[in-house]
């Protein structure tokens, strides 16, 4: 029986999950991992990729027209959990073609976008985001990256960041300026970018945690047929906000639980090994307060997704008050384990085997949590002015 | 256990509105000030409400007179008691009351459990069940004898405590009961001194009834934290919105905008630790008291956290009498200390979450 063929049933499709990832995971993926070099890290990804889609789970969230398996928030639920408890790779590099691109063409885009692009990410195709500018991060309608039409085409100028897998992408969603003269959240336009037309230049940057997974676009009289704007010219801003509304915490839920099997290995290695930190009053009691955390966290999360279906959903500033609390202990989790480790920890390590092996990468990579998908500062503020009704001067 | 396994959702928003709507109108800002300037007898009011409208049987078994919620009514009724931060001795009645109800001889059950659900009596118990034996009562052949700090009213009925090596019901009568005035005005402390008193009830299962106990006390401190430390943020919110400095609400300034988002975020989180601990000990689950036992520690350090700030925030009129911030700080800051100190229940947490490990079990299933 195939995963796809048990989906009536929720408990026997977990269990066909946990079967299929027993046996396609291999035990040292993660040590492989660790001393992979970028052009073998993109590889495991392809594979990774490959490997789902064989038993119909690269794209299993989409209507089946499209090529997806028509599966409910349920079932990505139960793939995320059996995931992160198999500790399967993740497919970092495919979540924009996964999550983003469909959450944008599915309410925006034409019929021959999704056939043609949602066809291709079933296939492998990798995307990117070209949306934050060096100077349009947190003020993100401000961007200037400039189109101009000519014809039945647009050239654009301008330049990209924080563009995660960029140097390996096939595509990007690409925000620009239409018209500058418009107040600023009216006058962007949204286009699909082939990232190998002529003009299109990725320079990798590398991050505070040795990694180099984000890139600068630089972006000189590249050409975008008009049939590759998705929505209206000028109506960009909101397509976007469908853009960043396609996340729904499915991703997040996977982090947390994730991090809830991670930390309850680290748990059981200290206390088979009589680790030193237990019986230190201080940082026992510290490492509580973590769990405490940690279950109110993955209980938060339960939350945000069952409300992701509901009307309320797009007013909702839930999904703030999760993304502060659980970026903010997952920094603290690894700031504590940077503690513990003593002056080992400090040994120059990137992806490590062991949970919590390699505690300075951790705590480092924590900072995406807290600046990336609008900084922690912006979600304070949604909260404070949606949430709490605190004005705007 | 008497906790029921299947409750209706609906009728426990339910009960919860009904709570919510009665002391909103009776325990308002103006009718808490009042009582806490002793020109009022708020809390006896209040009792005779809550004993009337069936709250205080809530938890208790429907055999013996009560609603059969279990924990589960505990945790509302205390969640919206602490909202307006609400004076009486419903603690210390309660939770006695649910010890005595899931570990309790049958006599003692169908001598107190009825009364206490009408709310014809109250009950005391411990302030503090630290696990140290060297203060407390004794017991010997010529009965209790002794000193002991309570949670309770003076006009308790009972003390449910530990007497030695057994659990003891002592009856109290006014003298053996001395009030200690507190910061904390909303809640009665006691000094009981007994003197080969007889007791009514020998509860031989001590170690069933102090974690009964302790289980009840940390869920209903850590609901009422939690339901306080999110009213007393509403008020403080709802003032720095109407407090103009430099022309403008000083809701409107970035700096307290990110102050006040702080809070909204540790109480989203108090919540779900509540939620948590209720869900596991109304299961009766193995990891149950590892919860409840976090639940405590961490909600009411929230809880004291965010009555600080709420001072602060206040300005001025935060530091003064007249304003809330300083009844549910005070409140805060009791919480904090009864049942057991946290450094304790955290290390109580620790040493369950090891025992279910080398056990082979995981305690960080959410069954959700």
């Amino acid at each position: 029986m195939s995963i796809l063929d048990a989906k009536d049933d929720l408990t026997k499709f977990r269990a066909e999950i946990r079967t299929w990832l027993a046996d396609v995971v291999p035990a040292d993926w993660k040590a492989r991992m660790a001393r992979a070099s970028n052009e073998e890290y993109i590889a495991g990804q392809r594979w990774w990729m490959a490997e789902r889609r064989k038993v119909g789970l690269a794209v299993p969230h989409w209507p089946v027209e499209y090529g997806g398996a028509g599966l409910t928030l349920q079932h990505l639920i139960a793939i995320a959990g059996e995931m992160a408890r198999a500790d399967a790779p993740m497919a970092r590099m495919f979540t924009i073609s996964l999550i983003h691109l469909p959450g944008t063409l599915f309410p925006h885009g034409t019929e021959a976008q999704k056939r043609h692009y949602l066809a291709g990410v079933a296939k492998g195709d990798v995307w990117c985001q070209g949306f934050s500018e060096p100077n349009s991060g947190s003020d993100l309608a401000s961007l200037r990256c400039r189109a101009v039409r000519d014809g039945d085409r647009y050239v654009v100028n301008g330049q990209k960041i924080w563009s995660s897998y960029s140097m390996y992408a096939d595509h990007c969603i690409l925000l620009t300026r239409t018209d500058p003269d418009a107040q600023k959240h009216r006058g962007i336009t949204y286009f699909i970018m082939d990232m190998r037309a002529p003009g299109v230049e990725v320079r990798p940057i590398r991050q505070a945690n040795g990694r180099a997974e984000f890139g600068e676009i630089f972006l000189t009289n590249v050409s975008i047929h008009a049939e590759n704007m998705i929505g209206r010219e000028n109506n960009g801003w909101r397509v976007a906000q469908a853009t960043l509304a396609s996340e729904r915490g499915v991703i997040a839920f996977e982090g947390a639980e994730r991090q809830r099997y991670e930390i309850e290995a680290f748990y059981h290695k200290a206390l088979a090994s009589g680790a030193a930190w237990l019986r230190d009053d201080q940082l026992r009691r510290e490492f509580m307060g973590f769990l405490a955390e940690m279950q109110a966290g993955r209980r938060m999360l339960r939350r945000v997704l069952a409300e992701s279906e509901t009307p309320e959903a797009s007013a909702s500033v839930l999904p703030s008050l999760v993304k502060l609390s659980a970026t903010v202990l997952r920094q603290r989790i690894c700031s504590f384990m940077t503690r513990i480790a003593g002056v080992e920890g400090q040994d120059f390590a990137l992806l490590a085997e062991e949970p919590f092996g390699s505690p300075m990468f951790d705590f480092l990579s924590a900072f995406s949590g807290t600046i990336a998908g609008g900084t922690n500062e912006i979600q304070r503020n949604i909260v404070a002015e949606r949430g709490l009704g605190m004005p705007r001067v | 256990m008497a906790t029921p396994i299947e409750i209706d959702q609906a009728t426990l928003d339910a009960l919860r509105e009904s709570v919510d709507a009665v002391l909103a109108e009776k325990c308002d800002s103006t009718a808490l000030h009042a009582f806490v300037d002793g020109k009022t007898a708020l809390d006896q009011d209040l009792w005779t409400q809550a004993a009337s409208l069936g709250w205080l049987g809530f938890g208790i078994p429907e055999e013996h007179g009560g609603l059969g919620l279990g924990l589960r009514g505990l945790a509302i009724l205390h969640t919206e008691l602490g909202r307006q931060a609400a004076p009486g001795p419903y603690i210390a009645t309660l939770c006695a009351g649910h010890a005595i109800a899931a570990r309790g001889t049958d006599a003692a059950k169908k001598t107190w459990l009825p009364r206490i659900a009408a709310g014809e009596i109250r009950a005391a118990i411990p302030a503090s069940l630290s696990t140290s034996r060297s203060a407390g009562l004794t017991l010997s052949s010529t009965g209790v004898s002794g000193t002991l700090r309570c949670l309770g009213s003076p006009d308790s009925a009972f003390v449910l405590t530990p007497a030695g090596e057994v659990w003891v019901i002592v009856e109290l009568t006014e003298a053996a009961s001395a009030v200690v005035p507190m910061w904390d005005r909303t809640r009665e402390t006691i000094d009981i001194r007994l003197q080969q008193a007889k007791p009514a009830a020998i509860l031989e299962d001590a170690s069933g009834i102090a974690a009964a106990l302790l289980q009840a006390m940390t869920l209903a401190i850590a609901a009422d934290s939690a339901g306080a430390a999110r009213s007393i943020t509403d008020r403080t919110i709802a003032y720095m919105k109407t407090r103009q400095q430099f022309g403008q609400p000083i809701a409107g300034f970035q700096a307290l905008k990110h102050r006040a988002a702080d809070l909204a975020t540790r109480l989203a989180v108090m919540e779900e630790m509540v939620a948590h601990a209720l869900h596991r000990a109304a299961a009766d689950a193995p990891d149950a008291d590892i919860w409840t036992s976090l639940a405590k520690a961490e909600t009411t350090e929230n809880f004291v956290f965010i009555a600080t700030d709420c001072v602060q925030l206040h300005g001025g009129v935060g530091y003064t009498w007249d304003y809330d911030p300083h009844i549910f700080l005070k409140r805060a800051r009791l919480n904090e200390i009864l049942a057991m100190a946290n450094p304790a229940l955290r290390d109580r947490a620790a040493a369950a979450l090891a025992a279910a490990t080398r056990a082979g079990q995981s305690a960080l299933e959410l069954d959700v």
